[in-house]
């Protein structure tokens, strides 16, 4: 008997503007010991279903029909009591924000007890040693069970979470993008934690995630939703290897990989569908690019596939390979192929020992004392070149200084040090009187596009806005709007102009955010984690649209994200940022093949692989970065590096230390080049660091 | 803990500060005010020139300013009042039966209203839409909107005049003549003077924790934390007890505030029902410009305020894991 049964779910919203369908007629079971994957875009009601079993679904969320059986038990029949006592005890929850999932006024071991408590009749003594074991299982310092939330950062605070998940040792686990928002190397470890545990004791684990990739490396078993339909499901090697539904193609196609970097990836162009009503047609139709009439008619039922684990819902399943094989070409999904490597230009911007630091806050008494203030080195002496209609990417886990140095090299900050050059004139010329000519030539994109527009402006007033700012093209106002509509592919522009970003789609608010940075023509964007709030499919449009505004338009862009796969998708060249300077620097073909640096080189292993026959190493970085103020003397990777000797302590490498044509990294025994004497090469392969997950120090008094 | 201590320190000096700057506001604004008492006892031919100028050499009147201000800061600060110009009587024994008639008073009717009042509040915060929601905000909001001498007025004509349960005016009836405090609270008739006023402050104060409180819910429950909670297993009332305790801090920072503002009494309320407080005495020493006893109570209102505050600020850095003890804010 499976542990999980679920049967023809549905589940529906009620809100102010009518019924949400947010999960459709959705089956499919668990076995004991079985990682299931659940994957889809954004809406299409993973959390919902994940709700729904555990009986978490907000007050105007209900469950229209189905069941969901549990050890033989249909849950959605319990009383409010007979469900408590299930939850945690046999089914326990990794929420998808762990950020501000755990209680802010009451200690982590506390929560924990809470859980512990609640179901056991274990004394106070007892709780707290379990929380401590609990705590070292997830590689957290058992001396800390007493911290509050915000002392932890938000890889700890999963762990947290993790840990109590683990508390009870449940016979399901259910983790709600476990890891969305954390940088790929703390999103490595944590699967690996999750995984390692749950192998241990021999849970079942529900997965839910948009990114293909972790569900191919963990899960035996996966389904694709998509408007609350389930499109396909079976085991992870049938489906992901050899996809039969149309939607699986476009979504595994979305999904950027390393290796084949000047492969564009394929979007999905278009939106998610209507929920307000149950599915007449299939859910899909509207962007599926094989949709016949029959599509039209009804919404297929999933089908089993001959002698596999194997079911899928299309009309035209039985010509699956056929589409498998269009699926690839871009034209299939209307995306012009657009791949011609365009000569890059003369230099644009050019920065030599850029630094910016700043001030920390001192208390009252060493000011008065007149002591030197400590300094966060948050840009540390980054020299960089981007020409026209290049993109030079640059990538690092959180806090290494990226935003900064985007904003500094966008003057929204005042460089400390260093040299700083655009379009042939020095800093000091636009920082005397030039920053308006400055402004409209240097365009940034932020964080979430979405947050950016003002609900209460139509399209033309967005987008005329900076026009009228600048004074620029003012006469042909219209024209210049409608241009840049037509150049971010919002066809044709007349229909846009007159809506309210409420009206639009993800992606196409995020188009007319672009387009406000490129109605002023300008010569350079700065783009910082444009994509990081977004689904697969919209990402690799913004990706698509960026790459081509570089080969067309002839400007120079600056990519700023921690997501090395889709920086390499994107960029032509890429700077490797650690502690606030670029430790690797080159075309982006080379160091995704041969990195050099250490680091780099644990970036890129960090990554997810979407294709589950493939193994891979997992990379387990040991630590976090340590503090900026407080640097370690020469190297700066060198506590986390597992290369290190006695001579990177002493003296920090330059960038030049490796150098070989335009590739150039800070390390004295790098990757990929064996060494002359030293015999490092079997290290480098395998695990870095501790394969448990390393403890910050905890000294003598770990254990009582 | 040591920067815990820090934090302390530096609250405690600000403190100290604010302190001395109400004192002095207190000293010059009484000099400029026109008049002085002794105009009214002079004019009533009561004194002659010659006693006047003894009196005011007594009251240390005669001397420069700047002497005077330091003399009246050394004996102020010290809690030495000196004596009542027209009572004939010191100071502190004028104001402290008045104070503790007060804080009798309005101590309790807070901490009553604090308690029940937020837990109500809590409670429809969390069962938000309900009848009884918008009830309480309804009830709540016209009894701090009106002002409190109406409310009193209303209660004292149905429970006093027409139904006749409750005296309507004073603490004691005439004819009782307690000796000392204990004798004075400890007795039947003093409640039986006590239920009315009690109620009306209850109801008045009220208003603003039953608000905060549900403002606080209602902000939490959708929270993740609160989801995780409920995944955990938590029941209904543990869950809510999670949404309260992390609404706590503003209520606690408010309570803390409106204390102190207990020391000034409820003026209004306490003519209302003839209660012999610290606010209705103030208002006499105004009238008749008795110099110390004016002094000493705005002192010692200023000075409940300052310290409220200070407890405030300390329960917040207590109470809230995530604040930054060392960090700014204004004072
Ligand atoms: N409380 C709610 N009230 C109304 N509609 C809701 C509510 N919660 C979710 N929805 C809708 O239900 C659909 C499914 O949402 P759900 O959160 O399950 O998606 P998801 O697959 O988890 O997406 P994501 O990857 O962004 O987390 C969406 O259309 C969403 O707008
Ligand atoms: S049923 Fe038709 S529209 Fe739906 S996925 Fe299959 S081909 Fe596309
Ligand atoms: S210089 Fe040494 S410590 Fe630094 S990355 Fe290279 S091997 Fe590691
Ligand atoms: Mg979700």
């Amino acid at each position: 008997m499976s542990l999980l049964d679920i049967t023809d779910l549905t589940v529906t919203y009620s809100t102010d503007s009518g019924t949400v369908h947010a999960v459709n007629d959705v089956s499919f079971s668990i076995d004991e010991g079985v990682n299931y994957g659940l994957a889809g875009e954004s809406g299409s009601g993973k959390s919902t279903l994940a709700e729904a079993v555990l009986g978490l679904l907000p007050s105007n969320g209900s469950v229209e029909s189905g069941s969901i059986e549990f050890q033989g038990r249909d849950l959605t029949g319990l009383s409010e009591r007979e469900r408590r006592d299930v939850l945690w005890e046999d089914i326990a929850y990794i929420p998808q924000s762990a950020m501000d999932s755990l209680d802010p006024v009451m200690s982590t071991g506390a929560q924990i007890r809470q859980a512990i408590q609640t179901h056991r009749n274990v004394t106070d003594d007892k709780a707290r040693a379990r929380v401590r074991e609990l705590f070292e299982i997830v590689g957290l310092d058992p001396d800390r069970i007493d911290d509050y939330p915000h002392e932890f950062s938000g890889g700890m605070r999963q762990r947290v979470t993790i840990a109590m998940a683990l508390a009870l040792e449940p016979d399901l686990i259910i983790a709600d993008e476990p890891t969305t928002g954390l940088d790929v190397i703390v999103q490595d470890k944590i699967i690996d934690k999750i995984l390692e545990i749950q192998d241990r004791m021999d849970s079942s684990l529900l997965l839910i995630t948009h990114e293909i990739g972790v569900i191919a490396e963990t899960c035996d078993e996966l389904s694709i939703l998509y408007g609350g339909k389930a499109m396909e499901q079976g085991s992870v090697d049938n489906v992901l290897v050899n996809p039969t539904n149309p939607y699986t193609m476009g979504l595994k196609n979305s999904f950027p990989e390393i290796e084949e970097g000047d492969q564009d990836p394929v979007s999905i162009p278009g939106s998610p569908p209507n929920l307000s009503e149950s599915p007449s047609a299939c859910v899909f139709k509207d962007r599926c690019p094989f949709a016949t009439e029959e599509c039209e008619a009804s919404h297929p039922d999933l089908v089993d596939l001959p002698n596999r684990n194997h079911r899928s819902a299309c009309h035209h399943v039985t010509k699956a390979a056929q589409m498998r094989r269009d699926a690839t070409d871009p034209e299939t999904w209307g995306i012009p192929d657009s791949h011609d490597e365009s000569d890059r230009g003369e230099v644009l911007l050019e920065t030599d020992g850029l630094e910016k630091y700043y001030e920390q806050s001192q208390p009252l008494l060493e000011q008065l004392r007149g002591n030197d203030p400590n300094y966060v080195r948050a840009v540390d002496g980054v020299s960089l070149r981007v020409r026209r209609s290049e993109i030079l990417g640059i990538a690092g886990e959180s806090g290494c200084g990226k935003s900064t140095l985007g904003e500094t090299i966008a003057l929204l900050k005042q460089p400390t040090g260093g040299e700083f050059v655009f379009d042939g004139e020095p800093y000091e010329h636009y920082a005397d009187g030039n920053m308006r000519e400055f402004r409209r030539k240097v365009q940034i994109i932020f964080q979430d596009p979405f947050d950016s527009l003002n609900p209460r402006q139509t399209v033309r007033q967005l987008v005329g806005e900076p026009l009228t700012i600048h004074d620029y093209r003012t006469e042909e106002r219209e024209r210049a709007i409608i241009e840049t509509l037509e150049k971010v592919g919002l066809t044709p522009a007349r229909k846009f102009l007159d809506q309210y970003p409420h009206q639009l789609s993800g992606g196409q608010r995020q188009r007319v955010a672009v387009a406000k940075a490129l109605v002023l023509d300008p010569d350079f964007l700065i783009c910082d984690e444009p994509a990081s709030m977004l689904d697969v499919s919209l990402k690799v449009n913004l990706l698509n649209l960026l790459r081509e505004l570089a080969d067309t338009e002839d400007i120079g862009i600056v990519y700023i994200s921690h997501d090395l796969a889709s920086l390499v998708q994107v960029s032509d060249r890429l700077a490797i940022m650690y502690l606030g300077r670029v430790i690797e620097e080159g075309d982006v073909e080379s160091i995704a093949a041969e990195p050099k640096h250490p680091y780099t080189t644990s970036l890129l292993a960090a990554a997810p692989e979407k294709d589950p026959t493939v193994d891979r190493d997992r990379v387990l970085l040991d630590g976090e970065p340590p503090d900026p103020v407080d640097l370690p003397s020469g190297c700066v990777f060198a506590p986390r590096c597992p290369k290190a000797e006695d001579e990177c302590r002493e003296s920090e490498p330059g960038l030049d230390t490796v150098r070989s044509g335009e590739h150039r990294a800070a390390c004295y025994f790098p990757d990929g080049e064996t060494p002359a004497a030293d015999d490092l090469a079997d290290d480098r392969s395998g695990t870095y660091g501790d394969p448990e997950f390393s403890s910050p120090a905890s000294g003598d008094s770990a254990s009582d | 803990m040591s920067e815990f201590q820090r934090f302390l320190a530096k609250r405690l000096a600000i403190s100290i500060l604010l302190t001395l700057v109400a004192v002095s506001v207190i000293f010059v604004v009484l000099r400029l005010l026109p008049g002085s008492p002794f105009e009214s006892l002079v004019t009533a031919g009561n004194l002659s020139q010659q006693q006047i100028t003894e009196i005011r050499a007594m009251y240390g009147l005669d001397q420069p300013m700047w002497r005077q201000y330091l003399s009246y800061l050394q004996s102020i600060l010290l809690f030495q009042f000196g004596y009542s110009i027209l009572r004939s009587q010191p100071v502190w024994g004028v104001l402290a039966p008045r104070l503790v008639n007060t804080l009798i008073l309005l101590v309790p009717a807070l901490v009553t209203t604090a308690v029940l009042s937020s837990l109500l509040g809590m409670y429809v915060g969390w069962n938000r839409g309900s009848k009884l929601e918008k009830l309480s905000i309804i009830a709540t909001t016209f009894l701090r909107s009106t002002p409190v001498f109406i409310t009193g007025i209303l209660f004292v004509i149905i429970f006093a005049y027409n139904l006749e349960l409750v005296p309507a005016f004073g603490m004691r009836s005439i004819s009782a003549s307690p000796e000392g405090y204990v004798e004075t609270f400890a007795s039947l008739d003093f409640l039986h003077h006590y239920i009315l006023p009690f109620t009306v402050s209850v109801l008045y104060y009220s208003g603003d924790f039953l608000l905060l409180a549900r403002n606080g819910v209602v902000e939490k429950r959708g929270s993740e934390f609160l989801k995780l909670h409920r995944a955990k297993g938590l029941s209904e009332m543990q869950q809510l007890a999670r949404a309260g305790r992390n609404s706590m801090l503003p209520i606690l920072t408010y309570f803390a505030l409106r204390l102190g503002m207990i020391f000034q009494g409820l003026i209004l309320l306490e003519v209302v029902f003839g209660w012999p407080g610290i606010g209705r005495e103030l208002v006499l020493a105004i009238q008749q410009q008795d110099y110390p006893l004016v002094q000493a109570a705005v002192f010692i209102m200023a000075l409940a305020v300052i310290v409220a505050n200070l407890v405030a600020d300390v329960l917040y850095a207590y109470f809230d894991p995530t604040v930054s003890t060392s960090g700014g804010g204004a004072a």
